[in-house]
């Protein structure tokens, strides 16, 4: 379905309290749209400040439609500049990552600093008194936020800060950090990249859904025998959290710790298999809020629009086109914490990733919804579900887990983004 | 190395096992390996799968699950299976340790993904099977497939590659 351009798109109409209209996931206008206003004007996730612990040291990313590095300088500081040349454009870095002095580009010889600055132009007499060098880096980031190591930029100069646009989804980062007995993570066991053929915004709205769980996933159930359903019916129920802003959460860990069974959410682990995790816990934070974090776990949570922590899995994305997106994961693994990692590594694989026993299903379900979004009738999709049994808590907004309510709050928080001009506020 | 009978004999085998591969035979597959089983699908050749994530690193165990899952007819990603073709060539014996024979194959895999858009996706890559030759026949204790693309996003692999 195409909106007719010649109006400007009325996102009132498009997104209403209780439903959204399907041209949100298939038009192109819409999408070049959510580009601009979602992506190249506001905060996104780019990496983690352990993906780089040396000077000099860099990956390649993207920010939107754009190529970005994110690197180390030589002072230490994180940086994110464009990954082109300030001369003809070329694309400065092909690979995913390395270590570099500086950034050279292959086509004129062209030397940038690791933050972006233009050292140096071959046989520099061509270029005439006015050339100034300090107009010719390689494009930073207008902003560049690093909160528990997770690295967020944006390119809008005049947005709203990083500690703005998390707000209080900040304990969302701290309860994943606050699991590592040295408080930092790593993520450096590399990264799955997964394709396929469906809008971005489905991967936000299934991976806070506590609704689809029991039927997509009812072949993972099977297969491990799970325990999934029996926390949903035993009555610790977990439930569901709009933080604000965008960012959503599935509460599992309010139901794990009314069981107190400790690392129910690490397939049960026993305690007696991670001796120096436990000890070193309970060394950092004494035993009573070691065993609450033993049992509570990371968290199941979006922060907008493109970052996903799911339980000791990192998950970004980048929008390919209305139809098309591109997902990326790794381990979160916890610094000082080798018996946790390694069983966090083979868990990604079990969990995440093309070859993986979960998200194939919710790759294939989001492409069969791209597909059945083709037939125009009814022309909404329906997120009415638990609107009535919301309730407040702590000031934020929470719900039982299969309700709406975090569907909603995404896209309260997207219509903002979209009737707002954000190259000019917050 | 190895004698023109044994050679076809581990031919045979490798042939045989992309074929239940194709044909999705989920159970037969399973049925080919020993206990000790590694069956990994790494992100790049030589990447030390203790430190780096791969897209598949079963265990025994846990190809029994992966076997199960597909099993129970809900795996919604293959259902129904993917129509497989695959092109196994270049089968070289590259060492022999012990009772295990490590060989090398080359392979072009056409997958159709009739579960949601219909599209043909080409896979490739290099194979390295570890065979073993049992009181029961030949088993195959390790399948080490190096996708060309491994490192790049691709579709899902919830099929038997």
């Amino acid at each position: 379905m195409r909106i007719e351009q010649a109006v400007p798109i009325d996102y009132d109409h498009l997104i209403q309290a209780d439903r959204v209209h399907s041209a949100l996931y298939t038009d192109p206008v819409i999408f070049d749209e959510e580009m601009d206003k979602i992506f190249h004007h506001g905060w996104v996730f780019v990496g983690h400040d352990s993906e780089i612990p040396k000077p000099g040291d860099y990956v390649t990313r993207q920010v939107g439609y754009q190529p970005v590095i994110m690197s180390r300088g030589k002072d230490g500081a994180v940086h994110v500049i464009r990954n082109r040349c300030a001369h003809r454009g070329n694309k400065v870095c092909a690979r995913d990552k390395g270590n570099e002095k500086v950034f050279a580009c292959p086509y004129h010889g062209w030397v940038f600093d690791l933050d972006g600055r233009l050292l140096d132009t071959p046989q520099a007499d061509g270029y005439g008194p006015g050339f100034d060098k300090s107009e010719h880096g390689m494009a930073p980031a207008a902003q560049v936020g690093v909160y528990r190591g997770f690295v967020f930029a944006s390119l809008n100069p005049s947005g709203m800060t990083l500690a703005e646009h998390l707000g209080r989804a900040t304990e969302l980062l701290d309860r994943c950090a606050d699991l590592s007995p040295e408080g930092e993570l790593k993520l450096t066991a590399g990264w799955l990249k997964h394709k396929f053929k469906a809008n971005w915004k489905m991967l936000p709205e299934n991976d806070c859904d506590g609704y689809h769980v029991d039927f997509t996933h009812s072949s993972f159930m099977v297969a491990t025998d799970s325990q999934a359903i029996g926390l949903i019916q035993d009555g610790s129920e977990p439930v569901v959290r709009d933080w604000g802003n965008g960012h959503i959460e599935i509460d599992f860990g309010i139901a794990y710790r009314k069981r107190g069974i400790p690392f129910e959410w690490f397939g049960r682990v026993p305690a007696s298999k991670l001796p120096n995790y436990v000890k070193a816990m309970v060394a950092r934070y004494g035993e009573d809020k070691a065993n609450a974090l033993f049992c509570g776990g990371p968290p199941h949570a979006i922060i907008f629009p493109n970052l996903f922590l799911g339980e000791l899995n990192v998950v970004f994305y980048y929008p390919v086109s209305a139809s098309e997106c591109v997902q990326l994961y790794t381990p979160m693994l916890l610094k000082g914490a080798p018996e946790v990692n390694k069983r966090a590594i083979h868990q990604t694989e079990g969990a995440v990733g093309p070859g993986s026993f979960l998200i194939p299903e919710d790759v294939i379900i989001a492409e069969r919804n791209q597909a059945g979004l083709a037939a125009q009738q009814p022309e909404w999709l329906d997120l009415s579900r638990g609107a009535h049994r919301e309730y407040q808590q702590d000031g934020l907004t929470v719900s039982h887990m299969s309700d709406e309510t975090v569907n909603r709050a995404f896209y309260r928080r997207y219509k903002q983004a979209m009737q707002r001009d954000l190259r000019g506020a917050a | 190395m190895v004698s023109d009978e044994l050679l076809r004999q581990i031919s045979d085998f490798i042939h045989h096992e992309g074929r239940l591969c194709d044909l999705s035979r989920y159970a037969d597959w399973e049925a080919l390996w020993t206990d000790d089983a590694h069956y990994w699908v790494p992100r790049a050749d030589g990447l030390d799968p203790e430190e780096q994530v791969s897209h598949i690193n079963d265990n025994r165990r846990r190809i029994h699950t992966r076997i199960h899952q597909l099993l129970t007819g809900t795996r919604h990603s293959q259902v129904p299976a993917s129509p497989m073709v695959r092109v196994i060539s270049g089968i070289t014996v590259e060492a022999i340790e012990g009772d295990d024979y490590v060989v090398g194959s080359n392979f072009i895999l056409l997958e159709l993904a009739v579960q949601s858009t219909h599209d043909q996706h080409v896979w490739g890559g290099r194979i390295t099977h570890r065979l073993r030759r049992t009181a029961d026949g030949w088993r195959m204790a390790g399948k080490k497939v190096v996708l060309v693309n491994a490192d790049e996003p691709i579709p899902n692999l919830s099929f038997l590659i």
